[in-house]
């Protein structure tokens, strides 16, 4: 089911955000609302619970040694809304993501968008870091350039 | 790897910036179908009693409904926006100041503290609901989660998604409080006038309206007037006045509509709510600063929602049968 996402229901889906964005029963102050980062990784498991979805992920360094990384997304109430589902990442599954990462530099942080291994986007966000419809159109063009922060992004581009 | 400078910082900084008043603005679902319209009560009562005693009496005594008479609100709902906030912050929301006057010294104190929080570090640093409090009454009222509303001729059930909260309507009853105490729902009692759901709820918990909202005692009461509502261009929205009464938090009693919208588009995709609760599945909690933060996995009292119950030696304890996944401590 999952591989059958295409960007526009993605596209789609994302539009939902404005009305269901925000679920939080927290706040976002463990999060660097301002720091975007990109990082790809094999899914260990994706956690599709209330009050907030998790998606644990082996992220390895240069030397191939893996750590688990931590993110936060949104109830699965509003993920419904943008066509992600329970199945959208399986174990094993590898994903490129953007999130902002925990302000203590543990290895976790709020997911922004996740790009899936047939190309497509989705949106997994809460209010702790920006996945909408018009950041990932950002993106994707700094992704066609090598970036995966958004400082050094911006940075560029000036 | 390019320099990172601090005009580029300043950059991505922005981009966070315009798009945080958006979401946070529209979190609750404003923006579906036509502005809505504060509708007070055409005068000011004393208390909540005398409001809905008013009410009661206007309407006859309310009207006596059958199943087949029952206004039908069930089936899922979402949040479609509120004017709550209006009555707390000038406009523009999110930008301007606490309104002065509207709560009593102690609570507008409290309150500025809170919304400097909001206004000068971007976030109220700490949310009650971290450490898996109910939202309670008025939090009810505007949760994101979905919304579902089941009318039968002697009670009405409201239920919350978050945390399976419920808040049950006794129609053509009067209060009872046998336990002695107040409780997150309180005790709501009603009438129906035509199609239209009167309620007074009383006997709450001290909470709050929302994160970034100002909070309530426990003299916090309300009369509300729900009403299924169809305009000229198709949207269909059950609407609630509500009037808020508490004699510790308001210098007066505080008028607010609230919406909801059916969620179709939930129930197309195969979306039903199911029961959660939040010790077992939340591993956020308050730091030493007053601040948020997470447990993670390996962290000290970190719980993890999909492990193993107490009997884990015994085969099916898992509460991931399905992809049977480990975090490694598990």
């Amino acid at each position: 089911m999952k591989r059958t996402f295409g960007w526009t229901l993605a596209a789609l889906g994302i539009g939902l955000l404005a009305g269901a964005a925000g679920n939080a029963h927290h706040s976002f102050t463990q999060f660097d609302r301002d720091v975007e980062l990109v990082q790809t990784g094999t899914v260990v498991r994706w956690a599709f619970n209330n009050p907030h979805s998790w998606l644990y992920i082996n992220v390895a360094d240069d030397a191939g040694a893996e750590t688990l990384w931590s993110f936060e997304g949104s109830a699965p109430v509003s993920l419904i809304g943008r066509g992600i589902t329970g199945a959208t990442f399986e174990p094993g599954d590898t994903v490129t993501f953007m999130y902002c990462p925990m302000v203590d530099g543990r290895p976790g942080g709020h997911l922004g968008w996740a790009r899936l291994g047939d190309g497509t986007f989705v949106n997994p966000s809460d209010g702790g870091c920006n996945g909408n419809a018009a950041n990932i159109e950002r993106w994707q063009e700094w992704l066609e350039e090598g970036f995966t922060s958004n400082t050094e992004a911006v940075a560029a581009t000036r | 790897m390019k320099a990172i400078s601090v005009r580029a910082r300043a950059g991505a900084v922005m981009c966070v910036l315009v798009f945080a008043p958006r979401l946070a603005d529209a979190q609750f679902g404003a923006g579906f179908g036509p502005p809505l319209v504060n509708a007070p009560p055409p005068m000011e009562f004393e208390t909540s009693a005398e409001h809905y005693a008013y009410l009661l009496e206007q309407a006859g005594g309310g009207t006596t409904h059958t199943f087949e008479t029952l206004p039908r609100w069930d089936g899922l709902w979402q949040t479609a926006g509120n004017t709550a906030m209006d009555a707390f912050v000038d406009a523009p929301r999110f930008e301007g100041q606490v309104r002065e006057g509207v709560l009593t010294p102690e609570y507008e104190a409290a309150y500025k503290e809170r919304w400097r929080e909001q206004i000068e570090l971007g976030q109220v640093q700490y949310d009650r609901l971290t450490h898996c409090e109910p939202p309670g009454y008025p939090r009810f009222l505007l949760e994101p989660y979905t919304h579902e509303f089941v009318n039968l001729p002697h009670m009405s059930y409201q239920i919350n998604d978050f945390d399976s909260s419920i808040r049950r309507v006794h129609i053509d009853q009067e209060h009872q409080n046998v336990t002695g105490t107040h409780s997150w729902y309180g005790d709501t009692i009603g009438f129906w006038d035509g199609d239209r759901l009167v309620t007074h709820t009383v006997d709450l918990l001290p909470v709050d309206f929302t994160r970034w909202a100002p909070m309530t005692s426990n003299q916090f009461e309300s009369v509300e007037v729900w009403e299924l509502h169809s305009y000229p261009d198709g949207t269909e929205r059950l609407e609630v006045q509500v009037t808020f009464y508490d004699s510790y938090a308001f210098v007066k009693p505080v008028h607010a509509v609230y919406a909801y919208r059916r969620a179709t588009g939930l129930e197309d995709a195969g979306y039903r709510v199911i029961h959660w609760e939040c010790e077992l599945s939340n591993n956020a909690y308050m730091d030493a600063e007053g601040g948020t933060d997470y447990r993670l996995p390996g962290d000290e009292g970190y719980v993890d929602p999909r492990g193993f119950t107490l009997f884990p030696e015994l085969p099916g304890q898992s509460r991931d049968p399905i992809y049977n996944t480990t975090l490694g401590d598990d």
